[in-house]
């Protein structure tokens, strides 16, 4: 459906994005992962044909979208990380301006905006000033503008930044409704990994403006399967026992966590009892140990050497 | 673009702190400077005025003129018919006698005071401050200002105005006896040429300063409260084309101009909804101005409705120049990625046309060069028609300029399409 091919982008003499390939089929769900400024908003903006690329090219069904964008805004919908709404008017006003102008017949309008609401969960809230909504509220509103024209293809730019979990969780069954029920394809960027492990079929991890992985998740994940990631609990650390730990040969990274140490280490026999040697020579002792499944965090982290945080 | 229009109105209603600002304070403006500044331009000031003259007649009227009339008969030049008007003339308007009426008329009288005396109280009256001014009809005046209109005979004697010093009040009376005089004149010559006169037009001083000005220039005066609701109305309008440019800055960073490129509607409906928005808003601000100052100082009270039909068109076209002004800026912000430099621009385009416009300073200190580039603005062009048509009210004279000022605006319109951004995209 949609594609991005080679897509570069330079700003002066800073690439942002850096030959970017990238597909999204028809009622797919693609996460692209990545921390702030690895060039995702960029790399949607020029899909989305508000951004023209420096070089590469977007392609809506075999049809280039840089050449002719009014194609691809026709089944596009876009929820840009800011709030883009006019914060002087009401939810309904700014819901009526967008449908009018992406040419929602009029006759159909009122109930979709009345639908649209009633998705989010604002019908009540649909007089009031958007100024007065909370930052989840908003949100909500910002992905509404985005719906009312019922689009075939849906992006989002990191749509849950910045508020509390219930409307975090609200937004993300909403996106899933939309891609499961109502079968819209959905481009999702986030650096909350758990979000993309949720919502999403395929994802794209992107860094410094290249995508360096892409694949479901089961592929993914499968770059790990010669590694082993464990989470152990000691009664004292120091940073000496830690950079012993990552002297270890098998260990290839470790991060402290509030749980604990977090080690990700090539699949071995023996790193358990080694470990055990290790805690005891810096006289202390390990209270819990527990193997874990790999994510896609540590994929990243696998990738990187540097957490989605970082 | 009624979308649009209707979306841009409604954000500037929504906003009422900028309400407050381009309403209320042009007009708290202009009554404060209405009433600090009134005294200093002497409005309805005549009513205070408290003018005192004495009058010394020495001059002999009846005999003079029977000795004109007798001289006029004789004359063996002048045809039957002119004779006639010319003794008619003088009888019906003797000199002495109608200037001493017209300075004790009931008109005069409400302002100044006049008394016939000697020559001696005369001069008392003026040494001890108890009159302002003295006036000497002297023996031989009636006798010798007919001869010099009548017979071009050089004059031998002349009222004799004297006064203790040069009081604004000495001069006041001087010119009204003045105009009165010369008004004399003008109709003993009109009727030297076969003309009558006119006793109502002998009378025309009456009323003051301001009928006197009014006689001079045939215009109206442009008062002091007037002058301020034109400048000022013009001003805070013009101050409208940025503040409604400048939302476009605001709608970029908020990324709603955005949504709007990728909603498909034709990018120039976004220009034109700005566009027609300014048009809308200038000339409702401008005309509750001139409405808002008119109910609070009754500005414009004796003023007819040929006067506001003139008016409403001039701030119709003004507000659409506004619009077009509105339209270039909107695209210049567009093109500039750095909102704080379109603020400053716009700031800077704005004081300039005030400035060259004369809506900041009088545009007679600037130099001759300068002051015709400000006639290219639209605040300027606006304020000197206003001005013009405030003190004519000549429909003639409006066409050029409004005509000129149209031109203008529809050629910034013109720019602003050439200039905004090609299928919407943005810098």
């Amino acid at each position: 459906m949609i594609e991005a091919i080679q897509l570069n982008k330079k700003f002066k003499e800073k690439i942002v994005v850096k030959d970017v390939d990238l597909y999204l089929d028809k009622g797919e769900s693609v996460g692209l992962l990545g921390p702030n400024g690895a060039g995702k908003s960029t790399t949607i903006s020029m899909i989305s044909s508000l951004l023209k690329p420096t070089s590469g090219d977007v392609k809506l069904n075999g049809k280039s979208v840089v050449k002719t964008p009014a194609d691809i805004r026709k089944v596009l919908g876009v929820v840009p990380q800011e709030i883009a709404l006019y914060q002087e008017l009401t939810a309904y006003e700014n819901l009526k301006f967008f449908g009018r102008i992406y040419n929602v017949p009029k006759d159909q309008l009122e109930s979709r905006i009345q639908r649209t609401l009633e998705l989010v969960g604002l019908k009540e809230r649909q007089k009031d000033l958007i100024k007065t909504f909370s930052g989840g509220m908003k949100r909500r509103i910002n992905i509404a503008s985005a719906m009312l024209h019922e689009p075939e293809i849906l992006i989002l730019d990191e749509p849950t930044v910045g508020i509390d979990p219930q409307s975090r969780n609200y937004i993300l069954e909403m996106i899933r409704q939309l891609n499961q029920q109502d079968h819209t394809s959905v481009l999702y960027t986030s650096h909350y990994m758990e979000e993309v492990e949720q919502l999403c079929d395929r994802v794209y991890i992107m860094d410094h403006g290249k995508v360096i992985a892409s694949g479901s998740q089961p592929e993914l994940l499968s770059i790990l399967s010669n590694e082993d990631t464990m989470m152990v609990q000691l009664n004292q650390t120091s940073n000496e026992l830690i950079t012993a730990i990552l002297k270890m040969d098998v260990v290839r990274n470790i991060e402290e966590t509030s749980d604990g140490l977090k080690i990700i280490a090539k699949k071995s026999s023996n790193i358990i009892s080694d470990l055990v040697k290790l805690v005891d020579q810096h006289n202390s002792k390990i209270i819990n140990f527990q193997m874990e499944n790999p994510r896609l965090e540590d994929v990243f982290l696998h990738l990187t050497g540097r957490t989605l945080r970082d | 673009m009624l979308t649009f229009l209707k979306k841009d109105l409604l954000l500037f209603w929504r906003d009422r702190k900028e309400l407050l600002i381009v309403i209320t304070l042009p007009l708290l403006i202009i009554v404060v400077l209405s009433f600090a500044l009134s005294g200093l331009f002497g409005e309805d000031q005549s009513e205070n005025y408290d003018l005192s003259l004495s009058v010394v007649i020495e001059d002999n009227e009846n005999e003079a003129l029977e000795e004109f009339i007798s001289s006029v008969n004789q004359s063996q030049e002048l045809p039957e018919d002119v004779k006639e008007a010319l003794t008619t003339g003088v009888r019906e308007a003797p000199p002495v006698e109608s200037l001493i009426q017209f300075l004790m008329s009931p008109d005069m009288e409400s302002w100044m005071t006049v008394e016939t005396m000697s020559e001696s109280a005369a001069r008392e009256s003026v040494e001890n401050e108890s009159k302002n001014a003295m006036l000497v009809i002297p023996e031989g005046y009636t006798t010798s200002l007919l001869n010099r209109i009548y017979f071009e005979q050089e004059a031998e004697t002349a009222l004799e105005f004297s006064a203790k010093d040069t009081a604004f009040e000495v001069d006041m009376i001087q010119s009204i006896i003045q105009g009165f005089v010369d008004q004399m004149n003008l109709q003993y010559v009109i009727s030297s040429a076969g003309g009558t006169i006119d006793p109502a037009e002998v009378q025309m001083p009456v009323g003051g300063i301001e009928t006197l000005e009014e006689e001079q220039s045939s215009s109206l005066t442009i008062g002091i409260d007037q002058y301020f609701t034109i400048s000022m109305g013009v001003l805070f309008v013009l101050f409208l084309a940025s503040t409604i440019a400048s939302r476009t800055g605001s709608e970029k960073r908020e990324h709603t101009f955005s949504r709007v490129i990728l909603s498909n509607a034709p990018p120039l409906h976004f220009l034109f909804g700005k566009t027609s928005s300014t048009f809308i808003l200038a000339f409702l601000q401008i005309l509750i101005i001139f409405i808002g100052s008119h109910l609070i100082l009754g500005s414009f009270a004796d003023r007819s409705l040929t006067f506001w039909f003139g008016t409403i068109l001039i701030l119709l076209v003004y507000s659409f120049s506004i619009a077009g002004l509105t339209s270039i800026l909107t695209s210049i912000s567009l093109q500039i990625k750095n909102q704080d430099v379109v603020d400053g621009l716009f700031m800077g385009i704005i004081m300039l046309f005030g400035t060259i416009g004369g809506s900041f300073v009088p545009i007679y200190v600037m130099p001759q060069w300068l002051r015709q580039i400000g006639e290219f603005t639209p605040n300027g062009q606006t304020l000197a028609v206003l001005m013009e048509w405030f003190q004519y009210e000549n429909f003639s004279a409006l066409w050029v300029p409004l005509l000129i000022l149209a031109g203008l605006s529809a050629a910034a319109i013109m720019g602003s399409i050439l200039l905004y951004p090609k299928k919407g995209e943005t810098s």
